[in-house]
């Protein structure tokens, strides 16, 4: 195996962890924001703060 | 003068939309009164007020309570007036919500061609509104039958509504003009005014159409949601205390306008779609075949992207109407009218395999669908399992024995899946599915070539991957472990969930459409399976109408006006689910007897007779005699 395709696979890899990683990141600050603005506030786990 | 000015001042036909937008709201607003024209009366006069400048008999009537007829006071014709009124107001709205709905699309598409310069656009919209002008004149026919029906039938109830919005129905009347003219205009005008400046003017006759048809929607929907949530009266006595505005402006008619203009339009596409599919299969020439092929696509994409976000509206109304009423709104979902709610589930998943089903068919036209295909079987997979979770209902009567044997009232495995938190992660993954099958269908002919394109991808395999674990963690986790005030506020994470994959899912993938290659395209390759799906979708949707409008106009259960005006007709009770199956499927049949007839009316236009040999009936009487 090249060493030019083992650096493309290693960017794929990094490619899809930053993807999910910011995906996650959003979805979670959404759902904080989401159930806030109903007044019902969540802890950092999720669950309910009341 | 510059040049913008000038061309503004030589094109001053685009203003009439916004001259027409703003007379309709000067009319709205205390435009015209109310028949009690009590505006001038606060609800803490009420009691004390004896004389008005306007006359003492004009003001005393102004103050009327609500009629409160006996069981004789009801006209008896010796058939149920409910099961008379419910077949003729249904038709009608089936009629007007095709005739006002149709003009939206024809509209952008319309546009779409002018601005492409693409005739294919223009004689498509053309076709469509063929099928709408067939479908007014039956519209009006239902509409005034209504009325007579109501009249006849309702005697006391209508003089209360005329009473309540006086003037506002002449209006409507006038609307109703209004609309037949700029209908036949649009129409009849369209090869007149079909290239340069003209068709501007052709859009815009369009435009006022629409403005017009949107304005006669939201007018008599102030009626269905007076009776539903009555406002502008006096909660004591019914009299009409408020302005026409007030009296309109009731809290469910905002719900109701989003819910039906939504609707309206999907269900306008689904009933085009089927006319384009009838078309499709009597072709003659692949020519014909490629052309209703098209409209049928294009029809078939109108219904299911109306489709879409017509759950959240409903969810919008639903919410309204609990919080307007508790009673009504736990009359609908947890009493008799829940168990309607399962045959909707069964239709609603009718409507998103025919839509699916007819893209996953359709990818056939372009052989860069070959990549994506093998998504289809997971999709499927998704789609028949949200089904079956969405139809399994929650209290099942058993016997005796089977209690015994199921050791409790509940299944023990199925029970969970009865209660909404199960059937909104059903609803809301089987919506994604079904707009990754269109993301699939727009990829299918695409060769995407920027340069982040492994970025893009992968940013939109993450946020369908996030979301349907998103829609899934709160639904199980705030549905089941924590309280209810916490389980119906999640349901809007689930909500935005959808509408995030939805937005993210056409903004990335316009984005990465730019200077894709377009693989070719083979317009009439399509089984004719498909155009079955197509079929498929008006049958459902006019189901469906037929289904959710009774269920909407019935929780008002024995009351003419809610909480207003009792009803003591003989049919003052909501009837048997089998009396209303059979009601809702007799409506269905009617409507599409009296479909096939417009689309059969529709083909005869087009239809011209080879004219005879010259001779030929002198040469027939002969061989004759």
């Amino acid at each position: 195996m090249g060493a030019r395709t083992v650096e493309r696979r290693a960017n794929r890899v990094w490619t899809w962890i930053i993807a999910i990683s910011i995906t996650l990141l959003a979805f979670y600050a959404m759902d904080h924001l989401v159930m806030s603005m109903q007044g019902l506030p969540l802890d950092w786990d999720l669950s309910p703060a009341q | 003068m510059n040049s913008a000015c000038y061309s503004s001042l030589q094109k001053p036909w685009r203003y009439w939309p916004l001259l027409l937008i703003v007379g309709i709201i000067g009319l709205s607003v205390d435009g015209f009164s109310s028949a009690a024209f009590a505006q001038t009366v606060a609800p803490e006069q009420l009691n004390t007020f004896v004389v008005d400048e306007s006359g003492p008999d004009v003001a005393e009537a102004s103050l009327l309570p609500a009629p409160t007829p006996q069981r004789a006071d009801y006209p008896n014709i010796g058939a149920s007036s409910r099961s008379i009124v419910w077949v003729i107001a249904q038709m009608h709205l089936f009629f007007g919500a095709l005739v006002l709905a149709v003009p939206i699309f024809v509209l952008i598409i319309e546009y779409i061609g002018f601005k492409a310069e693409d005739d294919r656009y223009d004689d498509m919209a053309h076709e469509f509104m063929k099928v709408s002008l067939t479908a007014y004149a039956i519209t009006a026919l239902f509409g005034g039958t209504l009325a007579l029906s109501l009249f006849l039938l309702y005697p006391h109830l209508m003089g209360y509504v005329m009473r309540a919005f006086g003037s506002q129905v002449l209006v409507y009347a006038g609307l109703f003009f209004l609309e037949s003219m700029l209908l036949y205009v649009y129409y009849y005008g369209w090869n007149a005014l079909r290239y340069g400046n003209r068709k501007w003017i052709h859009l815009t006759l369009g435009l006022l159409l629409n403005a017009v048809g949107t304005t006669l929607l939201v007018v008599a929907n102030s009626w269905t949601t007076f009776m539903m949530a009555p406002s502008g009266i006096d909660p004591t006595t019914g009299a009409v205390i408020g302005n026409i505005w007030e009296i309109m402006k009731g809290p469910l008619w905002n719900p109701l306008n989003l819910h039906r203009f939504i609707a309206n339009i999907a269900f306008g596409g689904a009933v085009v779609g089927a006319y384009a599919a009838f078309k499709f299969l009597s072709a003659k020439t692949p020519a014909e075949k490629a052309h209703y092929d098209w409209m049928g696509y294009s029809s078939n994409f109108i219904a299911i992207l109306a489709f879409l976000p017509l759950p959240f509206a409903g969810y919008w109304l639903m919410a309204e109407i609990y919080a307007y009423s508790q009673q009504m709104g736990i009359l609908a979902m947890g009493g008799i009218l829940a168990w309607l709610f399962v045959l909707q589930a069964v239709l609603i998943c009718t409507i998103l395999l025919a839509g699916n089903y007819y893209l996953w068919t359709g990818m056939a036209r372009s052989e860069g669908s070959e990549r994506y295909r093998w998504l289809i079987k997971y999709i499927a997979t998704a789609l028949i399992l949200g089904f079956l979770v969405w139809v399994t209902p929650h209290n099942v009567i058993y016997t005796a024995s089977e209690i015994g044997r199921l050791g409790g009232g509940n299944h023990p495995v199925l029970a969970p899946l009865g209660i909404m938190p199960a059937k909104n992660i059903a609803v809301f993954i089987m919506l994604i599915c079904t707009f990754l099958s269109f993301q699939l269908y727009r990829r299918a002919d695409k060769v995407i070539t920027v340069s982040w394109q492994s970025w893009g991808n992968a940013l939109l395999v993450a946020i369908y991957v996030v979301a349907i674990a998103n829609v899934i963690f709160a639904g199980v986790y705030y549905g089941y472990f924590t309280n209810t005030v916490y389980k119906v506020g999640s349901s809007v994470i689930q909500v935005m969930s959808t509408v995030v994959v939805i937005v993210s899912g056409v903004v990335i993938d316009t984005l990465m459409f730019k200077g894709a290659k377009t693989l070719h395209v083979t317009w009439g390759k399509v089984s004719n399976r498909s155009q079955y799906a197509l079929f498929a979708l008006p049958i459902a949707f006019t189901w469906l109408m037929a289904l959710m409008g009774y269920i909407r106009s019935s929780v008002r259960t024995h009351w003419h006006v809610y909480t207003v005006m009792k009803d003591n007709s003989p049919d003052n009770f909501i009837p048997t689910l089998q009396t209303v199956g059979n009601m809702v499927t007799l409506v269905t049949l009617l409507f599409l007897s009296f479909l096939l007839f417009i689309f059969w009316i529709a083909d005869l236009s087009s239809t011209r007779q080879v004219p005879l040999p010259t001779g030929s009936n002198r040469a027939r009487a002969e061989t004759a005699a």
